[in-house]
């Protein structure tokens, strides 16, 4: 019987092994293209590897885009956005799960339906709104609608990680003269790191990689990476080998920073799936 | 006992509230109103009641982008399903680096959607697109030029679903995975020495034990999927002649091109509307069985 099933095992395994490459196929094939010189992206037929190695597209990218400029703004107002939502809703999810008013079960539903809303909906009313502001292409109102946009998911994320942790402790830390700020710093988010890391990465990439948002807010100044991506599909055909460039570079950290942060991302996933 | 009190609690709360107040649940009022009204291009506004709601159920309204988005839904989700329950049932086995190649297969999860799109316009296009020319030498095309993917409007939505499923796939798989370790292999064991079929096993043992969680995912990548917007604006912008416009295109449309804010207003409280009712439902029959037992 164990042998019966070493064969299927070994089967699995290279079936398995198959799946990857072919899957990962789209994303190897964007790699070459971006290496390839430009003429040979669009060439036909089309070849998987280079046949001459090139980083022509990416002096090609840098010179139709400021792309240094789209990376910087895209970054900081991730990093920025992320680390706003995580302190306020964080903070606003704790006040929601200890408060024990009835309350608080109406505003977890808020929480949920606001995580569902699409964005393409409320575009124009923010627009109005970031316009009356005079905030119209500054990274501060990219920042403050990242924010806002993806706090929901915060809480979301932290409202079933507080659930787990017991009140006595609450309680203890408050027999110790601890104040509500102090047991929370103190007491209650050292418990949720691994809470706090999966909100974390998930709502920086969710920022990082936001189109709609930032192709309407921004025009110049503030224009993330992702615009000026998609600033090639107007273009013609001869730039995709640049576009393949920026698309490559814009993904690769994603890539790395989510196999290192694989951990995290698979507990952000799961976590409110198996506790639901 | 109180935790914590009462001003404390609202200290907390506030700040959060005020963000999401000023940037969520403010435009959606705004937005619910501006839905009664026919808004000019200068901003003047003339209350027409429920005209616009009428307009996008009448013919000539939002019904096609309605049918594209549940196509889209039906077709994307239930692949993805399809395939990520395939493809766990070999990630499942353990083996010296399967957690390497695990790794490796979910590697395309955090990647923009907007990447995915036009990673797949890149490989879909007709003359120079690899898709096409790899289906031609296995011999499935007769020429690379056979499928427009993009420009026919019998493909169009389809290539944006494809594109949609290698991006979700890795999710849907991760999901089940997640569920099978809830599984009991002594269940497994028994059932095996009973002498049960493979396919046995994946049905009657592998598929209740997964069922909450798998419920679950699908809650999440149907609303997931009914909001698509970077894929599609990448790869079609909707067309050819609206063959790929769903109703998040058809929204953004309505308000960039066609200025018409009253009405892609309506269309978008009529969305909302709908995806939180779906979700409500959904949680309910979820969480009300667990609740029952604790």
């Amino acid at each position: 019987m164990k042998k019966k099933g070493e064969t299927g095992k070994r089967l699995g395994i290279c079936i398995s092994v198959i799946l990857t490459v072919f899957w990962l196929f789209p994303y190897i094939y964007v790699i070459c293209c971006s290496f390839k010189p430009g003429s040979e992206v669009v060439a036909v037929p089309p070849s998987f590897f280079p046949k001459v190695f090139s980083v022509e597209n990416f002096t090609g990218l840098l010179e139709r885009m400021d792309a240094l400029k789209f990376l910087i703004n895209s970054l900081s107002v991730s990093l920025i956005s992320t680390i706003i939502a995580l302190i306020l809703g964080s903070l606003a999810a704790y006040a929601i799960q200890r408060s024990g008013a009835k309350l608080s079960v109406a505003l977890v539903v808020l929480v949920l339906c606001l995580k569902m809303i699409p964005t393409s909906s409320i575009a124009v009313p923010i627009y109005e709104l970031i316009c009356s502001l005079g905030l119209y292409d500054t990274k501060i109102a990219l920042i403050i609608v990242y924010a806002a946009i993806n706090m929901p998911f915060v809480m979301w994320t932290m409202l079933s990680f507080y659930e787990g942790i017991p009140t006595s402790l609450d309680e203890a830390a408050f027999m110790d003269g601890a104040s509500s700020l102090q047991t929370f710093r103190k007491v209650i988010l050292p418990i949720c790191t691994p809470g706090l890391a999966t909100a974390f990465i998930f709502t920086l990439f969710l920022a990082w990689n936001d189109f709609l948002i930032a192709l309407l807010l921004t025009s110049t100044n503030a224009k993330t990476f992702t615009v000026g991506l998609a600033g090639f599909l107007s273009a013609y055909n001869l730039d995709l080998g640049p576009m393949c460039a920026g698309a490559f570079l814009f993904s690769f950290p994603v890539m790395i920073i989510s196999l290192a942060a694989q951990k995290y991302i698979v507990q952000g996933m799961t976590a409110g799936a198996v506790k639901g | 006992m109180r935790l914590i009190s009462r001003k404390n609690l609202l200290l907390f709360f506030l700040p959060g509230a005020l963000f999401m107040g000023a940037f969520l649940i403010y435009p959606i009022i705004t937005m619910v109103i501006d839905s009664f009204f026919e808004i000019g291009i200068t901003g003047d506004k003339t209350f027409i009641g429920l005209d616009n709601y009428i307009h996008a159920f009448a013919a000539g309204g939002f019904l096609k982008q309605l049918k594209n988005t549940l196509i889209y839904i039906v077709v994307a989700v239930g692949v993805e399903t399809a395939v990520g329950l395939l493809f766990a049932l070999f990630f499942e086995l353990n083996y010296k680096g399967s957690k390497i190649i695990r790794s490796l297969m979910m590697a395309p999860l955090m990647i923009a959607p907007l990447v995915a799109g036009l990673t797949w316009k890149l490989m879909m296009s007709s003359s120079f697109g690899i898709v096409n020319e790899l289906l031609a030498r296995i011999g499935i095309l007769s020429s690379s030029s056979d499928i427009l993917w993009l420009a026919d409007e019998k493909w169009s939505l389809l290539a944006c679903c494809i594109a949609d499923i290698w991006l979700t796939t890795p999710f849907m798989m991760l999901m089940i995975l997640a569920g099978l370790q809830g599984l009991d292999s002594s269940m497994l064991e028994a059932a095996r020495i009973d002498g049960a079929s493979l396919l046995q096993q994946v049905f009657s043992i592998k598929l209740p034990v997964i069922k909450p969680i798998l419920l679950t995912a699908l809650s999440v990548r149907i609303i997931d999927a009914a909001r698509t917007f970077d894929i599609i604006w990448a790869m079609t912008e909707g067309g050819p002649n609206s063959s790929s416009e769903t109703i998040s295109i058809i929204i953004y449309k309505t308000l960039t091109r066609y200025n018409d804010i009253g009405y892609a207003s309506a269309m978008a409280v009529i969305f909302i509307a709908v995806l939180v009712v779906f979700t409500l439902v959904f949680m309910q029959s979820l969480w009300n069985p667990k609740k029952k037992n604790s």
